[in-house]
């Protein structure tokens, strides 16, 4: 089956002190259109700088990305320009993701003109993306500012224009964690609806988990720039098999009193264990490590159909 | 008698702009009281306002508070200032914005407990390590600096600062919103542990109705400028009396629930400036009344402890079920 987007042993090296650190290490996933694709992991784990390589906002240190079959790794100018109009960013801050000076119809209108859109289907385009971000009618909201916008009103237009040039892929990264709780469900709708109807590939970057089971079927969790478990999503809640997936679960807020307030399974900060030597990334707050946990890495390993772990364990003790 | 007995509190910035209008909430002894609401909704404002720290062009311009049985607004500034950090302290969101970032931890420990609070030299070292135990931080990192502190053992370190005296209150506004998931929960454990072994009383400023749930005893939930319902967490959760706790309560995901429907509440909040004279959720609640656009409701005891600023709430149970489908919601224009 083809996929529409595949990356294989994406890296990225950052130099620190004149350090090698891994920021990214062996990321491999693919994503089918119509699909969404969760990547959920802690500040650090190298989840949004993988999102920006696959957008081709970062450069890839090594590995390949394959976007319907092409291999884009290293595309450049109009090439690219072409990939950026099928690959789209919804930004995190819709605060600062619009100029406050444009108009919402020229911050609509800049993505068609540098897409080389004719300016003959600029007006049906704009408020076709309008209305499937409900700002109707059009007429209402194209000669406002930013600031004269709310938050969600402001994602709403962000996401709009994400959609203008037709893409096939979309990537949001923490797309509500700025807004207020009463206005993200509207927009987590709105994206969920935008993949249906169009068909678009999701990939979904957050730090939230029951967000992330909202929107996306399939999951990838990361720790310290490696996958360390993927799988349906649903499942990979309630029956994580790596032990830093079992920390991050028990760790997501519920509104419920009636809830687990035991200590979480897991050790000590993340600051605590920055690891480059042999070994799994995350030993150090493994309340389960083992001796072979710090000579061996342990590899990806399929544990079921659609199920990876990278643990030297069977399952995680209860 | 309360600990905090706060009374028809108005905050007004810049002399126009009504961020806090008309607050009463009482926070008992050795409980942590969260105060819920979102953006602009005077949460923050109305723990700065409890601080005796709001920035300039906000001042207080009527009401009462009562702590520790003073009241407080009725202090010099003087003695105003001996309250802070002595019986009343403050944890900030960014831990940054309470740490000096040129100064070694215990040097800035040693300022508070020796020119804040009087220890001696000696008794402020030996404090210092018992307070870093006390937040779970390794007593021999006090001569780091803060940047080379993680944001959650920042986190800890200020709130070692705010319990440096023994404060009776602490007010933490939006304590764990910039950490990560798994920080977040430990520093909530941190702060629940505090509040159980010291018997201090807490109010925690948030957004997020799933850390009420998980750190509090009792819950106040702001809406533009007021308190609109306030009770025990459990009580409030499980049965809500006002449409807009009952809106929050959809409004977001919950990780084991897999079949859920998400409902926003369409719409925003009212401009302070101007706001409108009836129920200031009315413009975007779907049970609103001509009443509810005329007059404002007052609040009301409906059940034990519970109170609820809503001409509807006797019918609550009812409403309740409608709220859980998101047509209802949809309804209003």
């Amino acid at each position: 089956m083809s996929h529409l987007l595949e990356a294989i042993g994406l890296e990225k090296t950052f130099r620190s002190h004149g350090r090698e650190v891994h920021a990214v290490a062996d990321v491999s996933l693919r994503l089918s259109a119509g699909e969404a694709l969760g990547i959920v992991g802690e500040s650090g784990c190298g989840k949004t700088t993988t999102a920006r390589m696959l957008l081709r906002l970062e450069e890839v240190s090594a590995g390949t990305i394959l976007f319907e079959n092409d291999d884009i790794t290293h595309l450049r100018g109009a090439a690219l320009r072409q990939f950026r109009a099928r690959a789209q960013l919804v930004f995190q801050n819709p605060f600062d993701a619009l100029n406050p000076r444009f108009s919402i119809r020229r911050s609509l209108t800049e993505p068609l003109r540098n897409f080389g859109v004719p300016r003959a289907e600029h007006t049906d385009r704009i408020h076709d993306a309008l209305a499937r971000v409900r700002l109707t009618p059009p007429a209402a909201w194209l000669d406002r500012h930013p600031h004269e916008l709310s938050g969600g009103q402001l994602q709403r237009v962000v996401l709009a224009r994400a959609l203008l040039p037709g893409p096939r892929l979309i990537v949001a990264d923490e797309p509500v964690s700025m807004l207020d709780v009463s206005v993200r469900a509207g927009i987590l709708n709105l994206l969920r609806e935008a993949r249906d109807t169009l068909g678009l590939g999701a990939i979904y970057i957050s730090h939230d988990l029951a967000l992330i089971r909202y929107v996306c079927e399939r999951t990838i969790v990361m720790y310290l720039g490696r996958i360390v478990e993927e799988g349906p999503t649903a499942e990979l809640i309630a029956a994580p098999a790596h032990p830093y997936t079992r920390a991050l679960v028990a760790a997501v807020p519920v509104a419920h009193v009636d809830q687990d307030r035991s200590a979480l399974p897991i050790r000590g900060n993340l600051s605590d264990a920055p690891r480059t030597g042999a070994g799994c990334a995350f030993q150090d707050r493994c309340l389960h490590a083992m001796a072979r946990c710090s000579d061996e890495t342990p590899a990806l390993r399929m544990i079921s159909p659609g199920r990876k772990v990278a643990c030297h364990l069977d399952g995680v003790p209860s | 008698m309360s600990l905090l007995e706060i009374d028809d509190l108005r905050v007004t910035y810049a002399g126009r702009v009504r961020a806090v209008d008309g607050v009463t909430l009482d926070v008992p002894q050795g409980s942590i009281t969260g105060l819920v609401g979102e953006s602009g909704c005077g949460k923050s404002t109305l723990g700065r306002a409890l601080m005796g720290v709001l920035p300039g062009v906000g001042a207080i311009t009527g009401g009462r508070i009562v702590f520790e049985g003073r009241d407080i607004l009725a202090l010099s500034e003087r003695e105003r200032r001996a309250l802070r950090w002595r019986r009343m302290a403050f944890i900030p969101q960014t831990a940054m914005n309470a740490l000096d970032p040129v100064q070694r931890l215990s040097a800035q420990m040693r300022e508070v407990l020796i020119e804040r609070g009087g220890l001696s030299r000696q008794d402020a070292a030996l404090r210092a390590v018992e307070l870093f135990r006390l937040v779970g931080l390794d007593p021999a990192r006090l001569a780091a600096y803060p940047h080379q502190f993680s944001g959650g053992m920042r986190q800890r370190a200020s709130i070692a600062l705010a319990l440096a005296l023994s404060p009776a209150l602490v007010i933490a506004d939006e304590p764990v919103t910039a950490l990560d998931v798994i920080v977040q929960r430990q520093i909530l454990d941190v702060l629940r542990h505090l509040q159980s072994s010291l018997g201090l009383a807490m109010i925690l400023v948030t957004h997020d109705m799933a850390v009420v749930a998980y750190a509090c005893d009792r819950v106040a939930v702001m809406y533009a400028g007021q308190i609109v319902e306030t009770g025990p967490v459990a009580e409030v959760l499980a049965r809500p009396l006002h449409p807009y706790t009952m809106g929050l309560t959809h409004a977001f995901p919950d990780v084991h629930d897999a079949h859920m429907t998400l409902v926003p509440i369409e719409g925003s909040p009212p401009s302070l400036l101007n706001p409108p004279p009836g129920c200031r959720f009315a413009a975007r609640c779907p049970f609103a009344d001509a009443r509810c656009h005329a007059e404002a409701p007052p609040p009301r005891m409906l059940a034990p402890d519970h109170r609820v600023a809503c001409f509807h709430a006797e019918d609550a149970p009812a409403l309740r079920r409608r709220a859980a489908e998101p047509a209802t919601w949809l309804t209003v224009p």
